[in-house]
């Protein structure tokens, strides 16, 4: 059994080195393939942050001065029943302050300075506001009605700070998605060809493998091993290059002025490990499959 | 050891390589299958080792059908066979302990068993001391010898020879010759296609003669003609 182990390592290692330009080739399309899928999941997160204000078709948020008396509250609450031709009253939803205070962690997340400033005391409350109508004209002259009532800080509506960016993500979405699955294709098929290559190499050797009565298992396994550790070595390559796209975009970011914004658009470490670890699982699939397919179908050589 | 009973082996529609072939070899036996180039000499070997199925009979190793062997099986088939090629069939990034040592690892074979194993089969065909050499470091009858060494270092029940003197001059050929015989004297059934009408003169032993992919003649101690 041993003897087994070090053979295929040994067999898988030299192998590895004499196609030094096709691995290469495949390492490389590989960690590009897999940047781009960690990219595109990173871009979702930081988009998230930003827009988790108008999650659920929200369109409107009355904010209610931190000061405000509960009797005001309540007089704004029933003051937006009232709309109920426009309003959705079903999917209103109140924020009090400390729930507004958690929401505002993450819009803040890379803003420490306006969040240090904000507490679950001296923050607004907030009505979040699902509209019935397509036509922002209604929806913005009610805003006007709330924003006259008493205890109303400020009303935001979506239409004038995120309906760009909402869009916008839903696009860099799409098309990152196309963009990646194509290049995880191409490195599946570049595996497949150096593992290929590498079998034809070595036609010869597998000749007589068959013929001493080495099992199919036994001559497949270097060159799957091969094709996994290609997979891998793209995905570490991509994990260090996603950490330091991240790390210069944190760091960017954190230079921004406060309140744009643009600051949201970080994310939490945990989630970057979490897809770092994801891309790993990725490239080794991808290895896998590529090697897979070539081992079994070129083993007649 | 090795039964054929009406084997037809062909290629495509057209070409029928081996027709109605029947033929017993018994343990311990030397067979020399002669004829002309495309006579149907390799193709048999192939279907003893199971490189090649037959379209219709039934080919017998050691007790067993080998045409209803699952796939998975057919290695352990083959590591009762040894075999032997015109062209050698070396390694030639591999030295001559390498080459040998192959065949054994590839099987899983421990590495004391190699260590062991490996110099007895080289000092049997002559090679000791030339075990760091690489194969074209050394003469085609040298060559030949390691790929005997190679066939026979895991004992096999049968060695399979396809032209094994076909590249050789007489002499080296001789000693290649006397040297499967040898091999054959420690119990080895040996099966050795050939045209080489010398070494088949010399020998004595069963002739098995194939024309157009039919036997024609099946003799004991006999000749080439």
């Amino acid at each position: 059994m041993i003897a087994r182990i070090t053979y295929a390592l040994r067999e898988t290692w030299a192998s590895f080195r004499r196609n030094l330009t096709l691995t290469a080739a495949a390492v490389l399309t590989s960690a590009i393939a897999l940047l781009l899928v960690g990219t595109t999941l990173l871009i979702q997160r930081a988009f998230e942050n930003l827009l988790v204000q108008w999650r659920g078709d929200v369109e409107m948020i009355v904010f209610v001065r931190s000061d405000a008396s509960p009797d005001q509250i309540a007089f704004v609450d029933s003051s937006i029943r009232q709309a109920d031709t426009i309003v959705d009253v079903e999917k209103l939803q109140y924020l009090d302050k400390t729930q507004t205070y958690e929401e505002a962690k993450r819009i803040f997340i890379g803003d420490p300075v306006t969040l240090s400033l904000l507490t679950p005391e001296n923050i607004p409350s907030q009505f979040k506001v699902v509209p019935l109508t397509e036509d922002p004209a209604l929806v913005r002259s009610l805003s006007e009605q709330f924003r006259s009532l008493p205890g109303v800080e400020d009303v935001a509506l979506a239409e004038d700070e995120f309906q760009v960016i909402s869009t916008l993500s839903q696009f860099i979405r799409v098309v990152t998605l196309v963009m990646s699955i194509v290049l995880l294709i191409v490195a599946v098929g570049l595996i497949w060809n150096t593992i290929r290559t590498a079998m034809f190499a070595r036609r010869r050797e597998i000749e007589v493998m068959k013929l001493v009565g080495a099992t199919n298992w036994f001559i497949r396994i270097p060159f799957m091993l091969e094709g996994l550790l290609q997979g891998l070595l793209g995905a570490l390559a991509a994990c260090g290059g996603l950490w330091v796209l991240n790390s210069a975009w944190t760091n960017g970011v954190a230079g921004f002025k406060p309140g744009t914004g643009i600051s949201s658009l970080i994310v939490p470490s945990g989630f970057l490990s979490g897809v770092m670890l994801s891309m790993l699982i990725l490239g080794a699939i991808v290895g896998a499959v590529g090697s897979a397919i070539a081992a079994s179908r070129f083993l007649d050589v | 050891m090795i039964r054929l009973e009406n084997v037809t082996k062909q290629y495509g529609t057209e070409t029928v390589a081996v027709r109605d072939v029947s033929f017993d070899v018994t343990k311990g036996d030397f067979v020399f299958l002669v004829g002309p180039s495309g006579s149907g000499k390799s193709t048999i070997l192939r279907l003893i080792n199971r490189q090649e199925r037959p379209e219709r009979g039934e080919v017998w190793v050691a007790g067993r059908n080998i045409n209803e062997l699952a796939d998975s099986r057919v290695p352990h088939l083959r590591r009762t066979m040894g075999n032997v090629f015109q062209d050698y069939k070396l390694l030639l990034n591999k030295t001559v302990f390498e080459n040998v040592a192959f065949a054994l690892e590839v099987i899983g074979k421990p590495r004391h068993v190699i260590s062991r194993q490996v110099p007895l089969v080289l000092e049997l065909v002559g090679l000791a001391g030339k075990e760091d050499r690489f194969p074209n470091q050394l003469s085609g009858g040298e060559q030949q010898r390691v790929s005997i060494a190679r066939a026979f270092v895991n004992r096999p029940l049968i060695l399979l020879a396809d032209e094994p003197t076909g590249n050789l001059d007489p002499a080296t050929g001789e000693g290649i010759m006397a040297l499967l015989d040898e091999i054959n004297r420690t119990g080895t059934t040996v099966v050795m296609a050939t045209h080489d009408h010398r070494v088949v003169n010399a020998m004595r032993r069963r002739v098995i003669q194939l024309d157009r992919g039919v036997v024609v003649r099946d003799q004991e101690r006999g000749v080439y003609e």
